[in-house]
């Protein structure tokens, strides 16, 4: 898998904008422009999918991240007030030992990994093989069907997709139907109110306390 | 172009040799899966940077969030490499990441939900400050 010509451009174009959004997303002191800036993180690395061949990914990662989970974000950002942080009165770090060694470790942990990338794929492959490689993408594409404008060719990537995920995935398919479902009933309970508690169960939740209560005295007497 | 990118380069890297200059040229030029995979690991640092510094706790969500993309970039990746070269299931990469953005999905939103239910009963989402269960 080797870029070349414009996909060059674009890959360092969208990678570098997903770093400094999501070093900014870390840094921004206000909670509201971290959301921000993680959207933008968010969607340079769906550009980065595009770049890698998979546009239903690309897709899915606009309309479910970006679409619904950090609109759920901001939602959470106004419910709750951050008002002190966004003034300088609080401080948006721990303290200072605890930034340095969390740091730390973190630079240790960069260092093994590119370490261990470095020591994976010593050095670029050469130009006649990313020439051959575009060669054969072009070729590739040629034979796909042609759009309806004519000028642009259709990508089976999102047949493929759907191919495996009811083939290959189809188990845990249904499982992620169920974890969505327990999902969705859970952030209901979880954010219900003692109020809105009580009304589903139809008793006031003090009643019902000292309704037990007395039958627990009852059964001990 | 390399006639135009080896001198100003080589004036900043003094030591560095004139082969392995116009290897890392030319790995600019020409990325590979492995600045991919450069690329999402710093992501993944950034996102456990701030999960480990920041007091508060929906700025660590966010992290979580960003972590799990680190991951995807990886897979969607190693994906593109399958394909190419021929082995293995291609498309696993992207039913992988099909899930794992299905697992984020639920995880915000639990998450969420305790946000809320932990601010309305401490009045606080400082992480610092939620020591109920430290001794």
């Amino acid at each position: 898998m080797i870029l070349s010509g414009w996909e060059t451009v674009f890959f360092w174009i969208f990678s570098i904008t997903a770093i400094l959004a999501g070093l900014l997303t870390v840094m921004a002191r206000n909670a509201v422009h971290s959301a921000l800036f993680l959207i933008s993180s968010l969607v340079s690395v769906g550009a980065l999918f595009i770049l890698l061949g998979a546009e239903f990914i690309a897709g899915v990662q606009i309309l479910v991240y970006v679409g619904g989970v950090m609109v759920l974000f901001l939602f959470v950002i106004m419910l709750v007030n951050v008002g002190a942080e966004e003034e300088g009165r609080a401080p948006m770090f721990h303290r200072p030992l605890q930034v340095a060694t969390a740091l730390l470790f973190s630079l240790l942990l960069v260092l093994g990994l590119l370490n261990a990338i470095n020591r994976a794929f010593g050095g670029p492959k050469d130009k006649e093989q990313a020439e051959q490689t575009a060669i054969a993408r072009g070729a590739r594409e040629q034979t796909l069907q042609t759009g309806a404008t004519g000028v642009s060719r259709l990508s089976t990537e999102t047949e493929r997709v759907g191919n495996s995920l009811y083939t290959y995935a189809s188990l845990p398919f249904e499982i992620a139907s169920l974890l969505l479902l327990v999902a969705i009933i859970g952030s209901v309970m979880l954010a219900r109110t003692l109020k809105q508690e009580a009304a589903a169960d139809d008793v006031d939740p003090e009643v019902s306390l000292t309704a037990a209560g007395m039958q627990e005295m009852e059964g001990q007497g | 172009m390399d006639q135009l990118y080896i001198p100003v380069l080589g004036l900043i890297f003094q030591e560095a040799s004139d082969g392995r200059l116009a290897k890392a040229i030319d790995g600019v030029k020409h990325p590979d899966l492995s600045k991919f995979l450069v690329i999402a690991a710093i992501l993944f640092i950034i996102g456990v940077a701030g999960v480990l510094t920041r007091r508060n706790l929906l700025v660590i969500f966010m992290s979580i969030e960003l972590i799990l993309n680190a991951a995807n970039l990886n897979f969607i990746a190693f994906s593109r490499y399958l394909q190419e070269s021929g082995t293995g299931n291609p498309m696993a990469g992207q039913i992988f990441t099909v899930f794992i953005i299905v697992v984020a999905a639920a995880e915000a939103a639990i998450g969420l939900g305790i946000v809320i239910a932990l601010y309305r009963n401490r009045e606080t989402i400082w992480i610092d400050e939620i020591d109920l269960m430290k001794w």
